[in-house]
């Protein structure tokens, strides 16, 4: 069918299994490093991912893709090795997580600059790494209203993606309507974009998920399991069967199955910020994937959604 | 008593400890030795060769040190490509001190962490986390970012706009000022549209004006306007460190030696600093590729050409900077 491109080179899209496609090994706000208070020993982050990442893979999990942009703490040669020690494929993005998140060098970079820098990472690799990027990473920035340099990150992201074959993944799906239109100018189709975050507690009632898919856009309800039920939810919680009904809403009456991904945007062990207790990747099989089961989704439909749907999607289209 | 005891204690902190503050000698106050655009570190077409960085800093410090310089001063800050391990080595290889900053600036140079944090709405860090933030940089020792802390910073730095300060600057000017105020160390300034309002936000957490420098004071139009003179009125020094640099927004040298001598005569001769603000490796930014020694070359002569002494000479280069950089009291 395939390939796609993994920290440990690419691999046919056959081999990817069952694929969390938004997911953090860790995700922390540039300068955030300079905060000690957040430091941790390679000796904790490894004994606080690899556990993580081994029960994904125990519990058949094959394809771990890392939404961490560039200046976010993104570390490829540390991917590698719980990549090569777990046995799960890592996929690294290229690009931001939003315009905020975008440090002064790439700020005031032009658009032709940006996607230089992402298809130099896509096709050669991120640094001195070696391994390249298989995916782009745009977003908006707080605010809820894409900012300038937003609309430039998303113009870059889609010259490099109709380059180099690889997808776009957003962070929100707010304000979509510019987001459409520079994928429409710089001739990206839609279905290789997957707007992100359509689900969570502050973002849902704004993120027009049926308009976008009914344009061909794919849809990514990415923030499974943080739920208001937690003992301490962060401020993009919702209740969890808010969520759920949403979902089984979009995939049944509104017909967009085939267009949908889903993933619980964990962190590993977290960077700059304190994470939040409880919460991983194995949210899609402790809990995601049984209530499914629970309300009446079937076998081939969960391999729908974790496994053709994200394959397709990540796989290089050129 | 307290005053006695700072004197005897007088110090000043380099990145390979504290040192006697009378052996800094010529002091070269604002200067940048590796500057990376926050960001630049990651970009596809920058590669930071670490061999050739030492070799290009050592040979520059080296003739620094070979025209009578003693301190190079990195003001670059905590986030502009600050290297302890790099400094360091310089500082033990070629015999230079070598002084490393903390601080920030301008907005546009922030990382998201205090742009824009984790939290709903996404409020710019208050001036109070700043100091805590800078403060512990001296307390407990400058970071290698994620990985440990190293010999405390020997200045504060920061910077305004250059369209006129933001709200969050004037939280990074209060915090810094309290980061100073707290641990002793001096606060540098660069001012974005008015030197004294800026100046105003830091004098006004109670650090005395004798612990502030004011930078780019040397630019066109803080001279026009007097600003110098006013500043130095007010107990700050003077920071006149773009010596050698001859553009449209700054005065030029010729200028630079008539602006010296008047502020002399004005009486202010213990609040003049003279620096180039020369950048010795740079990425992501265009060099300034001044020697280190500039200001002694080329700039002594001519100072000394317009009638100035060789005392405040001496005053200028070594005194001013040693009484400034020497780390007071702090208030805990």
């Amino acid at each position: 069918m395939g390939k796609v491109n993994t920290v440990l080179g690419p691999v046919a899209t056959e081999t990817l299994g069952l694929i969390a496609f938004h997911e953090h090994i860790g995700y922390g706000m540039p300068g955030s490093e300079l905060d000690s208070k957040w430091w941790k020993t390679p000796e904790q982050k490894y004994e606080e991912t690899v556990p993580k990442l081994r029960a994904f893979h125990e519990y058949g999990g094959g394809t771990f893709v890392d939404a961490t942009g560039i200046c976010n703490g993104r570390d490829l040669d540390y991917y590698k090795s719980l990549s090569a020690k777990t046995g799960v494929h890592i996929v690294a993005s290229t690009g931001f997580v939003g315009g905020d998140t975008a440090l002064a060098h790439f700020a005031h970079a032009s658009v032709e600059y940006l996607a230089d820098q992402f298809i130099h990472e896509i096709t050669v690799g991120i640094g001195n790494s070696g391994a390249k990027a298989g995916i782009i990473k745009v977003g908006v920035s707080r605010g809820g209203r894409m900012t300038d340099l937003d609309k430039r990150i998303y113009r870059a992201a889609a010259r490099a993606a109709k380059l180099t074959g690889v997808a776009v993944m957003t962070h929100l799906a707010i304000d979509a309507e510019p987001a459409i239109e520079i994928f429409g100018e710089e001739g990206l189709p839609l279905d290789r974009v997957v707007f992100g975050h359509v689900d969570d507690g502050v973002n849902h009632d704004k993120s027009k998920d049926t308009w976008i898919a009914s344009l061909g856009g794919r849809i990514g309800f990415d923030t499974f399991g943080y739920e208001t039920e937690l003992p301490d939810p962060p401020f993009w919680a919702r209740p969890r069967k808010d969520r759920l009904d949403h979902f089984l809403r979009f995939i049944g009456e509104q017909g967009y199955l085939g267009q949908v991904l889903a993933s619980a945007d964990a962190n590993c062990s977290p960077l700059g910020w304190p994470g939040v207790k409880g919460h991983t990747v194995n949210y899609i099989f402790e809990d995601l994937i049984p209530d499914l089961r629970a309300a009446g989704i079937d076998e081939a439909t969960i391999t729908t959604i974790f496994v053709d749907n994200p394959a397709d999607f990540l796989t290089l289209h050129n | 008593m307290a005053d006695a005891h700072a004197h005897l204690s007088a110090a000043v902190n380099t990145v390979l400890g504290t040192v006697p503050a009378d052996s800094l000698g010529v002091v070269a106050i604002h200067e940048a030795l590796l500057s990376v655009l926050p960001g630049a570190q990651y970009a596809y077409d920058i590669t930071l060769d670490q061999a050739k960085i030492f070799d290009t800093l050592a040979s520059k410090l080296r003739a620094f040190k070979a025209a009578g310089g003693g301190t190079v001063v990195d003001n670059t800050g905590m986030f502009h490509g600050r290297d302890l391990p790099l400094l360091e080595s310089l500082a033990r290889a070629t015999g230079v001190n070598i002084i490393a900053s903390t601080g920030m600036g301008p907005e546009e140079n922030l990382g998201g962490y205090f742009l824009t944090p984790q939290t709903n709405p996404p409020t710019p860090w208050p001036a109070d986390k700043f100091a805590d933030l800078l403060a512990q940089e001296i307390t407990d020792g400058m970071v290698i970012p994620r990985l440990e802390r190293r010999a405390p910073a020997g200045l504060v730095i920061t910077e305004a706009d250059a369209h006129g300060i933001t709200p969050t600057e004037v939280s990074l000017f209060q915090g810094s000022a309290r980061a100073a105020l707290r641990t002793g160390v001096a606060l540098s300034v660069r001012w974005g549209t008015d030197a004294h309002a800026e100046l105003a936000h830091v004098l006004g957490e109670g650090l005395e004006s004798n612990r502030v420098i004011v930078a780019n004071l040397d630019r066109a139009d803080a001279v026009a306007e007097g600003v110098p003179a006013t500043v130095a009125a007010k107990g700050a020094y003077v920071a006149l460190d773009h010596v050698g640099q001859n553009d449209g927004s700054y005065i030029d040298d010729a200028a630079r030696v008539t602006l010296v001598t008047e502020l002399i005569a004005a009486g202010h001769a213990d609040r003049i600093l003279l620096s180039s603000n020369a950048i010795g490796v740079a990425a992501g930014l265009t060099p300034v590729t001044l020697p280190y020694e500039f200001v002694l070359t080329e700039f002594v002569p001519a100072l000394r050409a317009a009638g100035v002494s060789d005392a405040d000479v001496q005053q200028i280069l070594v005194d001013n900077p040693r009484d400034v950089l020497t780390v007071r009291g702090g208030k805990a």
